[in-house]
């Protein structure tokens, strides 16, 4: 009973500490004023490669999100695989590219909660994994954007 | 053929063993309900899905003693002329079997998860609008899975004792596991707030072994009792006092010569016989009649105790 009472008085104790939960990298703290790597495989409406800097609704989506951090985004562009691999060695932060929540590597890397439903396909974003702030911070945010979500994919569509 | 009588609990301990089952079906309950709610918020935890799997087999003691409890009342048959009671052993061993599966999966699962350097990610979730760490979550379901465990094991246990059911106590080291490991997962879940993501899976390691001790204890215990060990107790696993007792009451009877007897458990139950060299040959029946009931009556345990007389006692072989 004593122990219980230690563990739940800790469990108190650090869920009321300002930044929880952390990063086993602090990769968060990295990101914010520094910069956002991030990989892109072409997938309209989602992902739109351009000349320049990716389109498309999953890349505005981030560069709103490096905005809220203070953030420069670098882009990687590369095969789907290839960016798994690169975000499972730890050398991404994020991955996108109109994944849904079937994606088979759901095993060896982490993805958000799905932030969109579109035809029945739920869409998620690929997350460095174990990094528990990052991923809250993205979650939060998309969930944030979550009403002009939902007319979003249409308009992609249509155009 | 002489059947044996039925028989399971003198009246007094029979209120307990209701007890006993009502405690198990209670468990039951709880770990369904508790299985639901892991499944709602383990997210792709490892330590809540070991916690879940840790969860679903420690139904195995709770259905083995109510499905013992079944077969054991049936009365003695032809076909089964010695009773059911060895039920009660087999349910012993499945549970044990069960506890000491826990205890090796959870080392070699939180061993892979350190050696691999697989890093847990939690995310959030919604509910009624508003956004939160899963990780709160998962800490609500691992306590309310670890909390009532604890009340429950600490009901059981004395009831073990009393109906000399080792089923029943491996059920209440089972709970013990249930909320070791509920507490383990709730400190690996902190830490990995706290960005440790090894936390979790050293917490679950360490917690492992105590597991795995407890059920090899038991899985040996529960063998050694279905190849008819001499009876062991419920709690310490020592020789049952009661074997001394009963060979210094014979010897100490005056028409006793020589005695020697040999005793087994069948579940709750103790069969066994006394070989005696009687002083002499007058009035044997009503003495060995006399005696067996004497000895029937010393425990409730003690049943069916039946004396053989010889003229010699059996010598060890010599090698």
């Amino acid at each position: 009973m004593r122990l219980l009472l230690l563990l739940l008085l800790m469990v108190l104790f650090t869920s009321a500490c300002d930044n929880y939960p952390r990063d086993a990298d602090k990769t968060l703290e990295k990101i914010k004023k520094g910069t956002l790597l991030v990989g892109y495989t072409e997938n309209p409406p989602w992902v739109v490669k351009t000349k320049a800097e990716p389109t498309g609704l999953e890349a505005e989506l981030i560069k709103k999100f490096a905005k809220t951090q203070d953030a420069k985004i670098v882009w990687v562009n590369d095969t789907e695989q290839d960016l798994f691999e690169q975000l499972e060695k730890r050398k991404l932060h994020l991955v996108i590219g109109g994944f849904t929540d079937k994606n088979t590597w759901k095993t060896k890397i982490s993805f958000t909660r799905p932030y969109v439903k579109q035809q029945k396909e739920k869409h998620v974003m690929a997350v460095l994994k174990g990094e528990n702030a990052l991923i809250v911070a993205l979650e939060s945010f998309l969930h944030q954007q979550k009403s002009s979500l939902n007319a979003l994919p249409a308009s992609y569509e249509a155009n | 053929m002489k059947p044996i009588e039925k028989f399971e609990f003198p009246a007094e301990l029979v209120p307990l063993f209701q007890k006993a089952k009502r405690l198990e079906w209670l468990t039951l309950v709880y770990l369904a309900i508790t299985i639901v709610v892991m499944v709602a918020t383990m997210g792709n935890s490892q330590a809540m899905k070991t916690a879940w799997f840790e969860d679903m087999l420690s139904m195995t003691p709770s259905i083995a003693f109510l499905i013992s409890a079944r077969i054991i009342a049936k009365p003695a048959n032809k076909e089964f002329p010695y009773g059911y009671h060895k039920a009660v052993s087999i349910a012993y061993l499945c549970s044990s079997l069960a506890l000491f599966t826990v205890g090796s999966f959870l080392v070699i699962d939180s061993s892979l998860t350190l050696i691999e350097g697989d890093r847990p990610t939690i995310g959030t979730v919604v509910i009624f609008g508003h956004q939160i760490w899963l990780g709160y979550l998962m800490m609500i379901a691992l306590v309310w899975g670890s909390v009532p465990a604890v009340f429950l094991g600490k009901a059981k246990l004395p009831l073990a004792k009393k109906l000399h059911s080792k089923n029943l106590y491996t059920d209440a080291e089972m709970q013990k596991a249930d909320w070791m490991t509920g507490f383990a997962a709730i400190l690996g879940i902190t830490g990995i707030g706290m960005g440790w993501w090894w936390a979790d899976a050293a917490a679950a390691a360490i917690i492992s072994l105590d597991i795995i001790h407890d059920g090899y204890k038991n899985l040996k215990q529960s063998l050694f009792d279905l190849i008819d060990q001499v009876p062991k107790t419920v709690d310490n696993q020592k020789t049952d006092p009661i074997i001394n007792h009963i060979e210094d009451f014979l010897k100490q009877k005056p028409w006793v010569k020589e005695a020697e007897i040999r005793l087994r458990e069948d579940g709750h139950i103790y069969f066994g016989e006394a070989f005696v060299v009687p002083v002499s040959p007058d009035n044997l029946t009503a003495y060995v009649e006399a005696t067996s009931k004497e000895i029937e009556n010393m425990h409730w345990h003690l049943h069916e105790f039946i004396i053989t007389l010889v003229s010699n006692l059996p010598q060890p072989e010599e090698k």
